[in-house]
């Protein structure tokens, strides 16, 4: 029995309002050569206990990344979303309203997308920021297409980006789909021994469309190396830098040193990893790359009577008008989760954020200082320094290790050869977070310990 | 803009007047270390000078602000919410308590795969009822809303076709009653768009198809029903024809409410589709997102699907007696979105769909019930409502009946007083609706576009079309001036586009 339908029971009423006589006849439309026959193969309908019941017992089968020390992150990390999000989140005219697209009813949303609009380009330093795309690589390829749309007509190398080196296989996949149409070649911008852009190699990409770098890097470590870059790539290729958003509590925001377009993943702020989603892309830009700009964005206006107001606006760039000449095909976008980012940035302000970013910074050190404790445990690049991320070299296999620490109760990182082109299976990518404690560092020490240990007996045997 | 801070009375809340927080509004636990150890691993070069001038505020002030905001919004749990082509169906409460289980809020996607059973298993669920209910054979959750589905199926098709070496396919047909988002993510993968006319009574053109099709034609996108809400009686001609020339038939899902069990698109002779689990299994569209877009697939595409999915092994001590793993398909587009998918949503609608089980069939027949029955009573009123009515609106479409939704040309009142469709929109704000969509598809003129949904009871549905028929019978001044009684009133677009503001000015 199903129990959300109210005119269950009462179809012959309104069959007969409508001169049919049964249900069937509401599909009398469909060709009988394509009708279905029989019934769907599916359970039987449960009730709302039932669900309940059986959703707590399977997601109890998966193990929690805050249930255990965890050294996981690489884009996606372990937090703590204060409790007045979900409850004023969940409230259901946010919740169920679709797309402001009648604004007389819907200023409560618009006013506070106008909010995260303005929070997001105060955390990066530019002045426009959209309401969010779906995550930070789907953020990165969408500003890598923007700026070749801009930067095309006068560019020398027509079509051609550069990326920054050791991108994670999953990010660089999710851009070169995205490019894939736009006949986007796709360059690689070098490191150099200190694990930062190689500033010789950067002179390539000038008269190419736009370099896409990110700060911290891929590996953690913090590029010094970024805020020259603008210079060097010139006024018409774009500056793209993803960024890692607490991060820039500490960190100076890149719109202060040559930037053109943000990106970055919101999800620190606002939820919890989600296994991957919903997320929320950042998208921030200066005003050359407004109207070439993907997703939706809302301004300020007046009503008929001259009062303020809120609406959506330059919809002229997206695909309900402009349809296949626009900006981006996106329509749904991760509205929901960037107003519950936004409520947290509120929460936290200024200050908070600072602290935010000092707790991740000194998690990040305690673990780094802790595991480089270990003898045969190096940092893949020694005199780098880090944020939130590190990567070492084990003296095995960093699956191995990560497998036995598993076996200890602690989440060890990722091993890198599983994400990343020609990564050695030794790089071990270590997260510590404002969540990790003391404890946490010490299994994680102990564990790695106790594998070089029975790593070294199995090599003298 | 005069802003005044929140005091529970009238005016506006600004969240950036909050200034009564010295510190941060939310205290958090010390770090590992002391402060200048703490930051001194970040190089001086690189520390951050001013810190963003976010909002000093309490929780207090904020849970007050937020409030504030959230009554200035109409959602579906506000009021009916008729909007064609979205689905606003009702949102059970359960799915948001399960979302926020440690079990799915906190688990990260690459974690082993043994921290990630009981979420495999819901995803491997997933895949097998959505191909089940589409009549395909392979699908992947990757995609996280529709228009990055249509995305993904357009870029495994093109893949498809390079490898039977057809890669100089380069034309993807598009009727004029598609959505914005067909067109768009045919071109993002570098096809050029054959927008093909609808038929006079608005359907497919089988004539029109057979003009355009070709050695060139990669796919060819359909939505059925169609965007005017009717069903597409030639989709089967229409599929053959295209196969015929070596095309791919895409099915967007964005409408599937409206036959769920009755047919499917693999009967109709589709070779991919997308599924709308923010429409279909009511994943809440929270303000625009965030939304699901799965794709399923015939089995000849299923090696381009993006990676990975989801498939199990028996195993005594696995969950149920499974283990579940990830697997890639073998010649896969790779990934449109990094990890895997909005699993929230995919979350959410498995719980939606238990509700139903096999009789998720009923949850189209009532979608369809409603439709046809307030179509009904908007064009078939007494004759003494009739009588007060300046013109009364006509059918989008010619139809005995319409499936999930209908489409009404508002031109005769337009014709003899001057009210607009989008007036008629607007009015109904005043009287506690949500407007139908507006001005699509565009083959209608003045069209608005109307699409009740299962939840909504008949007397919502009586109420609403007894509205509306009054509004047609006001006085073309109070309805062309309309709203009256919102928060603000008619808001004026151009102004926002030519002046461009687009965040606060914090002016001191």
């Amino acid at each position: 029995m199903v129990d959300h339908l109210p005119n269950l029971g009462r179809e012959a009423e309104m069959l007969q309002a409508l001169g049919l006589s049964s249900m069937d006849d509401l599909f009398s439309d469909i060709p009988e050569s394509i009708k279905r026959v029989g019934p769907l193969d599916l359970p039987p309908p449960q009730t709302e206990e039932e669900i309940w019941t059986e959703a707590q017992r399977l997601l109890s089968a998966n193990v929690p990344i805050n249930s255990r020390p965890n050294f996981l992150g690489a884009g996606l990390y372990e937090n703590f979303v204060p409790s007045m999000v979900a409850a004023m989140a969940t409230r259901g005219e946010f919740l169920t309203a679709y797309t402001p697209y009648q604004p007389e009813v819907s200023q409560g949303m618009l006013q506070a997308l106008w909010e995260f609009q303005t929070m997001i380009s105060e955390l990066v330093a530019l002045p426009v920021s959209n309401v969010s795309v779906y995550d930070a690589s789907t953020a990165a390829a969408e500003a890598l297409t923007c700026a070749t749309r801009v930067n095309n007509r006068k560019a020398e190398q027509k079509n051609v980006v550069y990326v920054t080196k050791w991108l994670p296989e999953h990010r660089l996949s999710v851009i070169e789909n995205y490019t894939a149409g736009g006949s986007i070649e796709i360059r690689t911008l070098d490191w150099n021994n200190e694990g930062m852009i190689d500033l010789v190699a950067a002179e390539s990409a000038v008269g190419s469309c736009a370099v896409y770098v990110e700060q911290p890097n891929p590996f953690g470590i913090i590029d010094e190396n970024l805020p020259k870059l603008k210079q060097i790539i010139g006024e018409n290729c774009a500056l793209i830098v993803g960024v890692n958003a607490t991060s820039l509590g500490l960190l100076e925001a890149p719109g202060n040193w040559g930037a053109d377009i943000v990106v970055g993943e919101g999800q620190p702020f606002g939820i919890g990893a989600t296994a991957g989603g919903p997320i929320y892309g950042l998208f921030a830009c200066t005003d050359k790359y407004l109207r070439q700009m993907p997703g939706r964005i809302v301004g300020q206006t007046i009503d008929d009577r001259g009062n303020d107001a809120f609406t959506l606006t330059l919809s002229t760039r997206e695909q309900h008008i402009r349809r296949h000449k626009a900006t981006s095909n996106i329509c749904s976008n991760e509205t929901l989760i960037a107003l519950m980012g936004s409520m947290h940035m509120a929460l936290l302000g200024p200050i908070g954020l600072e602290r935010l970013a000092l707790r991740n910074a000194a998690s990040c050190q305690v673990a780094r200082n802790g595991v480089l404790s270990i003898k045969g445990v190096e940092l893949l690049y020694p005199n780098s320094s880090s944020y939130n991320e590190f990567t070492v070299v084990l003296p095995g296999s960093a699956k191995s290790a990560l497998s036995h620490l598993d076996s200890l109760g602690v989440t060890g990182g990722l091993a890198l050869e599983d994400t990343t082109l020609q990564a050695s299976e030794k790089w071990l990518h270590i997260t510590a977070t404002d969540q990790t404690t003391e404890d946490d560092v010490v299994a994680l020490v102990e564990g790695l310990k106790s594998w070089i240990s029975s790593f070294a007996q199995e090599v003298e045997a | 803009m005069d802003f005044i801070i929140c005091t529970g009375g009238g005016g506006v809340s600004d969240i950036f007047a909050f200034n009564g927080a010295a510190t941060s509004g939310y205290a958090q636990p010390a770090p590992l270390l002391e402060d200048g150890e703490a930051s001194a691993g970040i190089p001086e070069s690189m520390r951050r000078a001013t810190l963003p001038r976010w909002p000093r505020a309490s929780e207090p002030e904020l849970v007050r602000h937020f409030t504030w905001l959230s009554q200035r919004n109409f959602g579906i749990d506000s009021g009916f919410y008729p909007l064609g082509s979205c689905t606003m169906k009702h949102n059970p409460r359960v799915n948001e308590k399960i979302v926020q289980l440690a079990g799915i809020n906190d688990l990260h996607p690459l974690a082993p795969e043994s921290h990630l059973q009981g979420l495999m298993s819901i995803f491997y669920e997933m895949q097998e009822m959505l191909a089940h209910c589409a009549g395909m054979d392979e699908v992947t959750l990757q995609p996280v809303a529709g228009a990055q589905g249509e995305f993904a199926a357009i870029r495994c098709i093109q893949e498809y076709h390079r490898s039977i070496g057809e890669e100089s396919r380069d034309k993807v047909i598009v009727p004029d009653s598609a959505h914005g988002t067909n067109p768009a993510s045919a071109a993002m993968c570098g096809y050029d768009i054959i927008e093909i006319p609808s038929g006079e009574d608005g359907r497919l053109d089988i004539d029109a198809i057979r003009a355009v099709v070709g050695e060139d034609t990669a796919a060819m996108m359909v939505t059925n029903p169609s965007t005017l809400g009717v069903f597409e009686p030639d989709i089967a001609e229409a599929a053959d024809i295209v196969h015929a020339a070596g095309g791919q038939m895409y099915y967007d899902g964005a409408n599937f409410n409206a036959i769920l069990g009755k047919t499917s698109p693999g009967l109709m002779g589709f070779d991919a589709v997308h599924y709308n689990l923010h429409k279909t299994f009511s994943q809440p569209h929270g303000g625009g997102g965030p939304g699901s877009g799965p794709i399923g697939v015939k089995s000849h595409l299923a090696q381009f699907l993006p990676k990975p999915l989801v498939d199990r092994t028996e195993d005594d001590g696995g969950l149920d007696g499974w283990t579940y793993f990830w697997v890639d398909p073998e010649n896969s587009i790779g990934k449109v979105q990094q990890w895997h998918g909005n699993a929230g949503a995919v979350v959410r609608s498995w719980a939606f769909y238990r509700r139903y089980g096999r009789e998720l069939e009923k949850m189209s027949e009532h979608a369809v019930l409603n439709a046809n029955y307030l179509r009904h009573r908007i064009l078939n009123p007494d004759a003494e409502v009739v009588a007060n009515i300046p013109a009364m609106p006509v059918d989008g479409a010619p139809a005995e009946v319409v499936k999930h939704e209908f489409t009404l040309s508002m031109s005769p009142i337009k014709d003899e007083t001057g009210v607009t469709g989008k007036d008629v929109a607007k009015r109904l704000l005043d009287y506690g609706y949500m407007a139908p969509t507006l001005y699509f598809p565009m083959i209608v003129p003045e069209c608005l576009m109307i699409e009740p949904t299962e939840t909504e009871s008949k007397e919502v549905l009586d109420k609403f079309a007894e509205d509306f028929l009054a509004i047609l019978a006001e006085d073309p001044e109070l309805v062309t001036t309309a709203p009256h009684s919102t928060d603000v009133g008619r808001v004026d677009e151009v102004w926002a586009a030519r002046n461009l503001v687009l965040r606060h000015p914090l002016d001191d």
